[in-house]
């Protein structure tokens, strides 16, 4: 017997969300019974199972976070925008000359 | 890293709020704890199956028997989700199964106890899932993650078992004369064990699973809330309580029951496995399970074709 | 309205009612967790089915669907004899619901050619509902059949009882009669029988299973009225093995012991108080 994991998509503007696993012996079996034990009340419209050990993950997780200094990679960084933007509008009665 | 410097590490990582996972690194006892727990929830969810499962050929409409059966449907597989994060702590299903039928391992008190007709099934889904939702909203924010993620779904269909329970319970508590004795007698055989449903009081320094988080109330928090939120709809509906007869505690402003007045002997009786209905139920459990070994065979050499 | 819409309508429901009841006695007992929780949907599925039949009777003759499912007496139950069996084993009840599940879906194709419209369109719901049912019975079906040999024999053996009793599913109604000439049911039992016969042969076949088990219901080509005018499979002289034989007497209301302790339980609550609403 395997263990399957259970992949669920709502509808096509979601992702496949993990949801669990069955223990069935093949994947028409697993399946059937992810549909029976994730699909009771029309959860989602797309199944995948996939079985445990065709799964990968990274064995040193620490790898995941984020090296120091990479602020520029998120919205925060340009919060200033809005101060950039006022000042910028006030400096625009100056016009732009050639240089 | 010795063992005491990954102890040491792993209680800094509880204390900070950290979460679990089956990957990481865990004292033995915790790891043997936390099995433990989830197996005896996981025996819990598929015996409690059976009380509500002897109610369920004689269900009274088309409606509730379907809807019965998706309740009862629903406890199961709460045992395939619950099983299932066990397993991942070194223990097999089957393993689990067959301590449980051969009464190695526990299941909670309020599925020992028989059931005479369709009250039972009223007040089973009304008030023995309202005391189980008490303690399983207490461990969404245990610190073994795979648990909390299982039980935000068990909650969630949990709150619909109250709403079916409750509404079932209506159903009888507006019908006729039969109906509402229905409930009241109901009521009278559960409540003790619905008290004893949450344990004897906690004590917080020799529970290790108080301690690494696991659990996050003591046992008579989790009785207070059960109280506050119960009795009073109870009593709204007319009926009565036996003892321990709860009442209202106007120094805390919580209901409570007398300690004096509870009877713990049939719990203990419980904790030997030797309730009035535990021989019974697993035997006929272990007996479909020994019979069945077949469709087991069936699978593994389904699997073999397969792979 | 046609007086033969009832009695067909009824006979559906109740095979739905009373295999759905047999089916959910497994919630909670099933073989393996995930089967478990599989075959309570299978269970509620056919109960929906025999709700929606009620529902149907109801609307024309003014009945109340509860009644009608929990309200009769047994010998006003229409159904099939095969659906009342206990479950026995797993196999047993595997193997009743392949065979049932195969001929509900014959008779569904036939019934949504009906002349009645609201029964044809159920019976077109219907059918894609059940396309799930027969999925899940073939998958099995397939396993057991390619599984060890315990297995095997266990379904061969449960096939051999069950065949012949699921033959009475076509079993004709008294009011068949009419209820062709009205065009309520579209073709006479005993062609769907014939379909059921050689749909289940090839898959048998495919499935390298005897085709023994279809026992002496493969020898005879039709149902015989004997004196008594019960209708009887035909060769009842049989063929020295030991059969339990077609269960027949359903669709007129004659069931056996096992109805009778199922009745009791089934009908218990509602009975006991039938003033109630639940």
């Amino acid at each position: 017997m395997e263990i399957y994991e259970v992949f669920r998509r709502a509808g096509h503007k979601d992702p496949f969300e993990h949801v669990g696993a069955v223990t069935a012996p093949d994947p028409e079996l697993a399946l059937l019974m992810a549909k029976e034990c994730f699909f009771r009340r029309a959860e989602g419209e797309h199944l995948w199972v996939v079985r445990r050990r065709d799964i990968h993950s990274l064995k040193d997780e620490s790898l995941l976070r984020l090296p120091e200094g990479k602020e520029y990679r998120f919205p925060h960084a340009y919060r200033d925008v809005i101060t950039l933007r006022k000042r910028a509008r006030e400096r625009s009665a100056t016009p732009v000359e050639a240089s | 890293m010795t063992y005491e410097d990954r102890l040491e590490a792993f209680n800094a990582r509880i204390e900070a709020g950290d979460k679990i996972e089956a990957e990481d690194w865990m004292p033995d006892d915790y790891r043997a704890g936390v099995l433990k727990f989830i197996e005896m929830h996981a025996n819990s969810e598929i015996m409690g199956a059976i009380p509500e499962r002897e109610c369920l050929p004689s269900a009274p409409s088309l409606q509730r028997k379907m809807s019965l059966c998706a309740k009862i449907q629903d406890e199961v597989g709460h045992s395939q989700l619950l099983y299932r994060v066990a397993e991942d702590l070194g223990k097999s299903r089957e393993a689990m199964y067959e301590d449980l039928v051969n009464g190695r391992s526990k299941f909670h008190n309020v599925f020992h106890y028989p059931t005479r007709h369709w009250g039972d099934a009223a007040l089973i889904g009304w008030l023995i899932d309202g005391a189980a939702l008490v303690t399983q909203a207490s461990l969404l924010d245990s610190s073994y993650a795979p648990y909390t993620r299982v039980l935000k779904r068990i909650c969630a269909e949990e709150q619909l078992h109250l709403r079916h329970g409750e509404y079932i319970t209506l159903e009888l508590a507006l019908g006729t004369e039969h109906q509402r004795w229905m409930f009241q007698d109901a009521l009278n055989r559960w409540w003790l064990a619905i008290i004893h449903f949450f344990g004897p009081r906690s004590n917080p320094d020799k529970d290790l699973l108080l301690r690494w988080k696991v659990k996050t109330r003591t046992n008579e928090q989790q009785r207070e809330e059960f109280l506050d939120r119960y009795v009073p709809k109870v009593l709204e509906l007319g009926f009565t309580f036996p003892d321990p007869v709860p009442y209202y505690d106007d120094t805390t402003g919580h209901w409570a029951v007398r300690e004096e007045d509870i009877d713990w002997a049939p719990l203990e009786a419980i904790k030997r496995n030797e309730g009035p209905e535990t021989a019974r139920r697993l035997e006929w459990r272990r007996r479909i399970y020994e019979d069945h070994r077949w469709v087991r065979e069936t699978l593994a050499e389904a699997a073999l074709h397969a792979a | 309205m046609s007086a033969a819409l009832a009695p067909v309508v009824l006979a559906l429901a109740d095979d739905e009612l009373v295999l759905g009841h047999r089916h959910s006695e497994w919630t909670g007992f099933g073989p393996h967790i995930e089967e478990d929780i599989a075959f309570s949907s299978i269970a509620q599925d056919e109960i929906g089915h025999a709700t929606a039949y009620y529902r149907l009777v109801a609307a024309h003759t003014g009945d109340d669907p509860d009644r009608l499912a929990l309200g009769r007496a047994p010998s006003e139950y229409r159904h099939a004899i095969v659906c009342e069996r206990p479950n026995g084993d797993w196999a047993y009840t595997l193997t009743r619901h392949w065979l049932y599940d195969h001929a509900d879906s014959l008779r569904l194709a036939s019934l949504a050619e009906s002349k009645h419209a609201d029964l044809a369109a159920l019976a077109a719901k219907m059918r894609r509902e059940e396309r799930y049912h027969l999925l899940h019975a073939d998958a099995w079906l397939e396993r057991i059949a390619r599984g060890p040999v315990e297995a095997r024999r266990r379904i061969i053996d449960a096939l051999t009882i069950a065949f012949d009793e699921a033959l009475g599913l076509f079993e004709p109604l008294p009011e068949e009669g009419d209820a062709l000439a009205e065009g309520i049911l579209p073709e006479p039992s005993e062609t769907l029988r014939a379909r059921f016969m050689d749909e289940m042969s090839a898959r048998l076949e495919r499935l390298e299973l005897p085709r023994s088990v279809q026992g002496r219901a493969a020898e005879t080509a039709e149902f015989i009225a004997s004196s008594s005018g019960d209708l009887i499979a035909g060769d009842e002289a049989g063929d020295g093995v030991d059969r339990p034989g077609a269960a027949l007497g359903g669709r007129r209301g004659r069931h056996g012991p096992d109805f009778d302790s199922l009745w009791e339980v089934m009908t218990a609550t509602y009975r006991a108080d039938p003033g109630a609403s639940w």
